[in-house]
């Protein structure tokens, strides 16, 4: 033999010793019966010589029971919102002017903002000198009116804004549960679709989503030390050169940092930390609850140790006083800026307080000043700066440095966004809901798989029979193309679905028919009475395009559905462009090894 | 060396495909009106996916009557409701679909409104989104009701308040409340484990899709459908010859119509998974009419001057084994979810291989013939045909 056929031998074992060693992890994660596999037991199962656990294949939605919702941000209510604030601040930016104002209300359609006045003329230039590059102003007002409304890009950048939002708070939420393997993507403009595998109950999650987010400020309490009796219960957090080193064990684990104090003194500070929010929630509730003092609360946010791709995240604890001291409804806006003012160029947050808002900042700030105060979304810390001057209705959040630039940024950007969330609440609504309950799973799965083995029973079958030897050597090919699929759904984390597994079907009888035009060309070349060896090189190298081909226009096909479909139809999809990719590599590189081999003397004879 | 096969289909058949072809045409084109006539006229099954609405799966422990079903859920209010026997009969599962997605219609909001105007200071319009329609927004100035106080006022007009929600304010210092009506899904389930307490239905299904997102699928649906035609005909323009784009593009239109037509005779659900099949058979279809065409261009290079239709004809014969084999082989994975599948992956299977069918039948007497036809009309007038000044050229 030649040695190019060895080199394809060699490949063929490669990648079927490859998919075999892909499928150890799902081999046992469906050995686990369904309540386990989604913990510790099926971790541990896995051989440590396997790939790695997470690497398995995942059961869909409806094959495994759950959720999935797609939730629309109600952008009408959301608008409608920012045009009353609006009204409110000019209301009170033309008395500070000393203009004569009547009214300044949102029109009853909530889309304008009409301005009473005696002066209209006085008001528009004015008010469209401060407010000009988000107002405008529409024509078609009554006498003594002004209108203004937002222009088309502002709003479209406020929609875009508030999805985001929508997006952060959902994520915050589901984090929160501890679901496993929750699954939170935007779909189109304004949907955000959340799949909650093995979640059971649609009306606690549906409460649960569609819940506002409410943004409270509280101020910490660095100067107790309530918290420094968990480290007698707790182990101390694995750390490294001063830094927490994760994963943390899994009970929680206590740690300090060192924090300044009003006037100038510094002291360290025990705080809670573990791996999830689920593991903290169950940790602060068992051991630090009842340290607390009357008017203390615990806080809970997410910090991050390392950089760039490494960063690794873990949940910590801040010590509170309980009292909510300003409410997010008081924010009118909030953005990311530059500050240039040493020099350098420095990302900040920058935040505008309503008129009542800054009265009571002001006062908050000046009893607080040198303290950490939390902004608190929806129960989860999200940023707690210290208290560095007076704010009343303009203020700006500075951030740490020391981290790269980039990253600053984009962390200036989320809390400018969790800010936003409490000044302009985003209501979310329910736009689709599929609930699959737990009991057509597992049937499901058991008539899906004796479906999809009766057809290959039937296309292996019926390539023996038809074709004898050949059709062994095809049906080889099909059992490696099986394994290669799955192998790699597995790498790629795609789910089966149900549509999935017809889809995973279909391939297979697709895949033969690359054999079958093959073995007929075979066929008509030995008729023509070319020997055996001349037949097999001419079958294959004359149908190589036409397979080609025809595997390209299904491939378009295929992607075509991946890109509209969601859920079990993006499942099939994606089960046949895999399928079909493997089986241009099984059914015209594997078969024709064997075909080399079996023909390699002149007078070999072949059953086709 | 002697060589003998058995073949299903004699590898040396003479049948006259081009010279059927207006026989052949006059049939499909019966057929694709037949199902286009009953599909404008007395519409698709549209599944929830596109007409939006709730869809149920209940199954019941013992057999119940589906016209019982029905009226226990008319009763409620639903008119359009319709039960559907869902899988084998010894499973006793229905589906339930009602075409709505809120109780409570533009009139019932309007009621609740003056409830509730009349006993606390509303502030502007309370904000109703109907896509959505079992939540209705209130905002208050003065001294806003307690929670319990609003859900007693919406309660005194009839509806069922699920839960009343507070959230923050439109502007500082006024309150808001989310009132969040009973969903239909609540409200069937409760009148059906009332009325069927001994049979205990169990609801292992909901699939709810707003009417906005309906229409939104339906069309992304109708598009998807299109991109996937008009790539795969560049794809067969650019690898083989423009002058086959015609007759590809008329066989896929062909099959995809025909395909659509199971869903519209068999009355059985459209959905997503009906626009998965119909893209794939799309995609599938054109295998068989790669082979064909890639036999056309071998022989027109081999048989130079030849007459095209003749050319056609040798190249479909030659080939009919393997275009017939391939769309087999193929439809006989299919048969395990013919007889395993139940609901949307019987319809998937079922379509699949009537689509299947129609792909071979679309390739021996539909794509191949049409070059033909459009060869001969340009030679009618006046140019001469350009296969027989250039065969079809080769692009390897």
């Amino acid at each position: 033999m030649e040695r190019n056929w060895y080199l394809r031998v060699a490949l063929i074992v490669g990648v079927l010793v490859f998919s075999v060693y892909q499928l150890v992890p799902s081999w046992f994660y469906f050995r686990l019966p369904p309540e386990q596999r989604s913990g510790e037991k099926f971790e541990q199962s896995v051989p440590s010589w396997a790939p790695s656990a997470r690497k398995h294949l995942n059961l869909g939605l409806d094959l495994q029971g759950g959720i999935l919702l797609a939730m629309g941000v109600d952008v009408d209510r959301a608008m409608k919102a920012k045009v009353a604030r609006r009204a409110d601040e000019i209301a009170d930016f033309l008395r500070e002017k000393k203009i004569p104002v009547e009214a300044s209300a949102p029109t009853s359609d909530g889309t304008r903002i009409a301005v009473k006045t005696s002066d209209p003329r006085k008001v528009e230039s004015i008010v469209l000198d401060q407010y000009g590059t988000e107002l405008s102003s529409p024509s078609g007002a009554p006498q003594g009116t002004v209108y203004f409304a937002f222009k088309t890009n502002v709003l479209r950048d406020f929609q875009a804004k508030a999805v985001d939002q929508a997006e952060k708070t959902i994520r915050n939420r589901v984090d929160k549960w501890g679901v496993t393997e929750p699954d939170i993507k935007r779909k189109g403009n304004n949907q955000i679709q959340i799949q909650l595998p093995g979640f059971k109950d649609p009306e606690k999650a549906k409460e649960l989503l569609g819940r506002t987010a409410q943004l409270e400020f509280k101020i910490t309490d660095d100067e107790s030390t309530a918290l420094d009796g968990v480290r007698g219960q707790l182990p101390a957090c694995p750390a490294d050169q001063g830094m927490i080193r994760t994963p943390l064990p899994d009970t929680g684990c206590w740690s300090v940092e060192g924090v300044e104090l009003p006037g100038g003194a510094a002291r360290q500070v025990t705080f809670i930390a573990a791996n999830t929010r689920p593991q903290l929630d169950a940790a602060v509730e068992k051991v630090a609850k009842p340290l607390l003092q009357p008017g203390q609360e615990i806080g809970v946010g997410e910090s991050t140790v390392g950089a760039g791709v490494v960063k690794e995240h873990f949940y910590r604890t801040y010590l509170l006083h309980a009292k909510t001291e300003l409410t997010g409804d008081y924010i009118s806006d909030a953005r990311a800026a530059m500050d240039n003012s040493q020099g350098a160029g420095r990302p900040v947050v920058v935040f505008t307080m309503t008129p009542e808002g800054g009265r009571l900042m002001e006062k908050l700030t000046t009893q607080n000043l040198g303290r950490r105060m939390a902004t608190v979304l929806d129960g989860k810390v999200e940023t707690a700066p210290y208290i560095q001057g007076k704010i009343s209705t303009n203020g700006q959040i500075t951030l740490g440095s020391n981290r790269p630039y980039q990253q600053m940024f984009e962390e200036a950007n989320e809390i400018a966004l969790v800010l936003k969330a409490g000044a302009l609440p985003a209501p979310v609504t329910i736009f689709e809901e599929r609930t699959v309950g737990a009991t057509l799973g597992p049937e499901l799965i058991r008539k899906g798989t004796t479906a999809a083995l009766i057809g290959l029973m039937l296309v292996v079958a019926f390539m023996i029979l038809y074709y004898r030897a050949t059709g062994l050597i095809a049906d080889l090919a099909l059992v490696l193309n099986a394994l290669l699929v799955l192998a790699i759904m597995s790498i790629i984390g795609s789910t089966l679905t149900l549509p999935g597994i017809a889809g995973f079907v279909l391939t297979l009888g697709m895949a033969v028919d690359a054999n079958v035009l093959i073995n007929e060309r075979i066929r008509e070349e030995l008729r023509a009475g070319r020997t055996v060896r001349q037949a097999v090189e001419q079958g294959y190298d004359k149908v190589f395009w036409t397979i080609v081909d025809s595997h390209v226009t299904t491939l378009v096909a295929g992607v075509v559905l991946m890109q509209y479909g969601s859920g079990p139809v993006r499942g099939f999809a994606v089960t046949l462009i895999i399928g079909l990719v493997a089986s241009m590599f099984t059914s015209i590189v594997v078969t024709r090894a064997f075909m080399d081999f079996f023909t390699r003397r002149d007078t070999a004879r072949l059953s086709v | 060396m002697k060589f003998k096969t058995f073949d299903i289909i004699p590898h040396n058949t003479k049948f006259d495909f081009v010279g059927k072809r207006h026989i052949a045409v006059t049939l499909s084109l019966i057929a694709n009106a037949a199902v286009i006539l009953w599909a404008v006229f007395h519409g698709l099954n549209f599944g929830v996916d596109f007409a939006g609405g709730t869809e149920m799966e209940v199954k019941f422990q013992q057999a119940v009557d589906p016209a019982a079903i029905r009226k226990g859920v008319e009763d409620l209010g639903f008119k359009d409701a319709s039960v559907q026997t869902y899988g084998a009969d010894s499973e006793h599962t229905y589906l339930i679909r009602v075409g709505r997605v809120a109780l409570m219609s533009q009139e019932d909001v309007n009621r609740v409104v003056q409830a509730v105007e009349a006993k606390f200071p509303v502030q502007g319009t309370p904000h109703f989104n109907p896509d959505v329609g079992d939540k209705i927004d209130f905002q208050f100035q003065g001294t806003p009701p307690t929670p319990e106080q609003l859900k007693a006022a919406v309660e005194s007009t009839g509806a069922r308040v699920r839960e009343v929600r507070e959230e923050a304010g439109l502007t500082a210092g006024t309150r808001s409340f989310a009132v969040i009506t009973q969903g239909i899904q609540d409200k069937i389930e409760r009148e059906l484990s009332s009325r069927f307490s001994e049979a205990k239905p169990d609801v292992r299904r909901v699939e709810y899709v707003g009417p906005a997102v309906g229409r939104e699928l339906r069309n992304q649906g109708f598009k998807a459908i299109l991109y996937a035609m008009a790539l795969i005909v560049v794809y067969v323009g650019l690898r083989f010859d423009f002058r086959f784009s015609p007759g590809v593009i008329i066989a896929l239109i062909h099959d995809a119509i025909i395909t659509l037509g199971y869903f519209a005779f068999s009355g059985r659900e459209f959905n997503l998974t009906s626009v998965a099949v119909i893209l794939t058979v799309v995609g599938y279809s054109v295998n068989d009419t790669v082979v064909v065409y890639d036999r056309i261009r071998e022989n027109a290079a081999k048989f130079k001057g030849k007459r095209l239709g003749d050319l056609v004809n040798e190249s479909i014969n030659e080939v009919l084994g393997r275009t017939f084999l391939t769309s087999f082989a193929t439809a006989l994975s299919l048969i395990g979810l013919l007889v395993y599948g139940v609901g949307t992956i019987f319809d998937f299977s079922a379509a699949m291989m009537l689509g299947i069918i129609s792909g071979t039948y679309s390739t021996w007497f539909i794509a191949a013939p049409m070059t033909i036809w459009l060869e001969e009309r340009a030679a009618k007038k006046g140019a001469p045909a350009r296969a027989e000044r250039e065969p079809a050229r080769a692009v390897r």
